[in-house]
């Protein structure tokens, strides 16, 4: 009996510990979960100091929160008048419930930062030339997907911060020329946030937004093997093309005087060699299955200590002071707060000028960078390439500024949207809800 | 001749079903546009003019502030013009509490992002002796709804 189950098992799990070369080989072939991947793979690919297994852990935090969101979907009522009966019952009469909530929310913030972070590496290391830049399109695509997702789900708790966060949001993007008023109306489902915006962003957020970041992430993925694996493939191809081995001239050759110097075999190898590779199952599979463990354990380390904010129901009628946007959004909300330009009678909002046009002018530069970048190939998939100096040095400049904006709206910001110092007292300001 | 007939059918036929299949689309689409709200009207009531002390009173429901000066009345929206959020009245001025901006008693800015001043709403009373605003109307910075003796305007 106890033969036979372990027959079983090794019947059913060999292909994701094979014995030998050739099980390797036929684990993709034979197994639904592995047949998308190549049989081998380059060695330096799975360097965890190149990439940091960011995508992977982007990915893992997806499936996390697909997994807790439609956990969630069980207990959650779109409605105004039980959203917020029902975040509070999963917080005090479901088992798990708020643990669920926690894990979901953290996974959602751990996530706007790591695919962050992702495309930080992809842009330090210059993996976005060639025909890798429609997957560089496609990431940030992927990231404003991911923020927006965030966005809807704030709505959902129905409570002061949800509610307010939204009225600022909504506004910004009525800003928008022309289409803007259009854009707020359709959102909004009417000209105020009620059921039709709960049950709108509560829609977005667990179908339509979800399906488009799973088929784009399926796109990124089929596009990554497309383009040949990771960029840092080709700083292996670039030595081997510096260093071409010194071969003898083959006899045909240099008999039928065809070619001078080296073989043609020789020059035409800026492959990988069977050194450079290793095989999929289990070099890739076990590290994905690595980094999904240590990101989900994370995420649940996070839920168990710290709980997700809940504040008072909503309440149209008094905004709380100070009222903020998520972490991710504050620099925006900044933006917005301190780029009103007046010139005589003329003055152009802060919405337009920090909540419109310069975050749209900094994601049509991001996504336009790779056909900006004229540095040489050779700086290709290389840490912080000497020939990219400046353009690092831009990126790098930008995102601190981002995070400064970040840590000046959360921690200085006090009542009324005044800077106070850390250890200054800030005025009492009467809670009206 | 015949296969002339024969193509314009075939565009005909291809084309009315392409046709329907993008109208539904954007059906579809249009059904995002609701033609119903159920949001509260424009003009609506609020208290009689004495229940109103002299100041401002905030009137959280509307989110507008009423502005008694002995007889004379007048109402200022509490929307601030930049995003959206409600101005909180401190003794000599509007404040946002989302942005930071700033107005003067008047609704005009004094300060911070928001692009205009505070909107200044129609005012009358009503038959039965209510005072009415249409926040739908918006009326010149000095209007003042003075009230008489008879409760009449």
């Amino acid at each position: 009996m106890g033969d036979q189950i372990k027959a079983l098992w090794r019947k059913t799990s060999w292909a994701w510990s094979p014995a030998s070369e050739r099980e390797s080989s036929e684990a993709i072939v034979k197994n639904f979960w592995l047949h998308w991947f190549p049989a081998k793979v380059a060695r330096a690919s799975m360097d965890w100091n190149y990439s940091f297994w960011l995508g992977t852990a982007s990915a893992s935090l997806l499936l996390i929160l697909t997994i807790t969101g439609v956990m969630l979907m069980f207990f959650y009522v779109p409605s105004t008048e039980r959203a917020y009966g029902s975040i509070k019952d999963l917080e005090y009469a479901v088992s798990f419930g708020r643990l669920l909530r926690n894990q979901h929310r953290w996974a959602a913030e751990g996530m706007v930062a790591v695919v962050y972070i992702h495309m930080a590496r992809v842009f330090f290391t210059g993996a976005y030339r060639g025909t890798r830049a429609i997957n560089w399109v496609v990431g940030v695509v992927l990231f404003l997907a991911t923020l927006f997702l965030s966005f809807t789900g704030y709505l959902l708790p129905w409570d002061q911060l949800a509610f307010w966060a939204i009225t600022v949001g909504t506004s910004i993007a009525k800003q928008a020329p022309l289409v803007g008023p259009t854009i707020q109306f359709l959102l909004l489902g009417g000209n105020e946030i009620g059921q039709q915006t709960l049950l709108r962003f509560y829609v977005l957020h667990v179908f339509f937004l979800p399906v488009l970041v799973w088929v784009l992430f399926a796109y990124h993925m089929w596009r990554v093997r497309k383009d040949g694996g990771l960029a840092v493939i080709e700083r292996v191809r670039n030595e081997r093309v510096m260093a071409p081995k010194a071969t003898p001239k083959t006899k045909s050759y240099s008999l039928f005087g065809l070619t001078p110097g080296t073989s043609v075999q020789v020059m035409s190898s800026t492959g990988l060699e069977e050194s450079d590779q290793v095989f999929s199952s289990p070099n890739m599979s076990r590290r994905i299955a690595l980094v999904f463990l240590v990101v989900f354990n994370l995420t649940l380390l996070a839920a168990i200590i710290f709980n997700a904010p809940l504040e008072g129901l909503a309440n149209p009628s008094v905004t709380p002071n100070p009222a903020k946007a998520p972490w991710y959004f504050v620099w925006l909300q900044e933006l917005v707060a301190s780029t009103t330009v007046r010139m005589g009678d003329f003055t152009v909002s802060g919405a337009l000028l920090g909540g419109i046009l310069l975050p749209g002018f900094l994601l049509a530069v991001l996504t336009m960078w790779p056909w900006l970048d004229r540095s040489p190939r050779s700086a290709e998939g290389r840490w912080l390439a000497p020939e990219r100096k400046r353009q690092n040095a831009t990126f790098a400049v930008a995102t601190l500024a981002i995070i400064i904006l970040i840590m000046v709206g959360v921690y200085l910001r006090g009542p009324y949207w005044r800077l106070y110092w850390p250890g200054q007292p800030r005025p009492e300001t009467p809670r009206l809800y | 001749m015949d296969s002339d007939r024969r193509k314009v059918l075939r565009f005909i036929g291809k084309g009315s079903v392409l046709a329907a299949f993008l109208a539904q689309i954007g059906a579809a689409g249009r059904a995002l546009f609701p033609n119903v709200l159920y949001e509260p009207p424009s003009r609506f009531k609020l208290k009689r003019p004495d229940d109103y002390p002299d100041g401002y009173t905030l009137d959280e429901a509307h989110r507008l502030y009423v502005i008694r000066q002995k007889d004379a009345f007048h109402v200022i929206s509490a929307i601030c013009t930049h995003l959206g959020c409600n101005v909180q009245w401190r003794d000599t001025e509007f404040d946002c509490p989302c942005h930071g901006s700033r107005f003067r008693p008047d609704g005009t800015v004094i300060s911070g992002p928001a692009p205009g001043p505070l909107d200044w709403f129609s005012t009358t009373v009503s038959p039965d002796g209510f005072l009415e605003v249409d926040s739908a109307k918006d009326v010149a910075r000095d209007f003042q709804l003075i009230i008489g003796a008879n409760g009449k305007a």
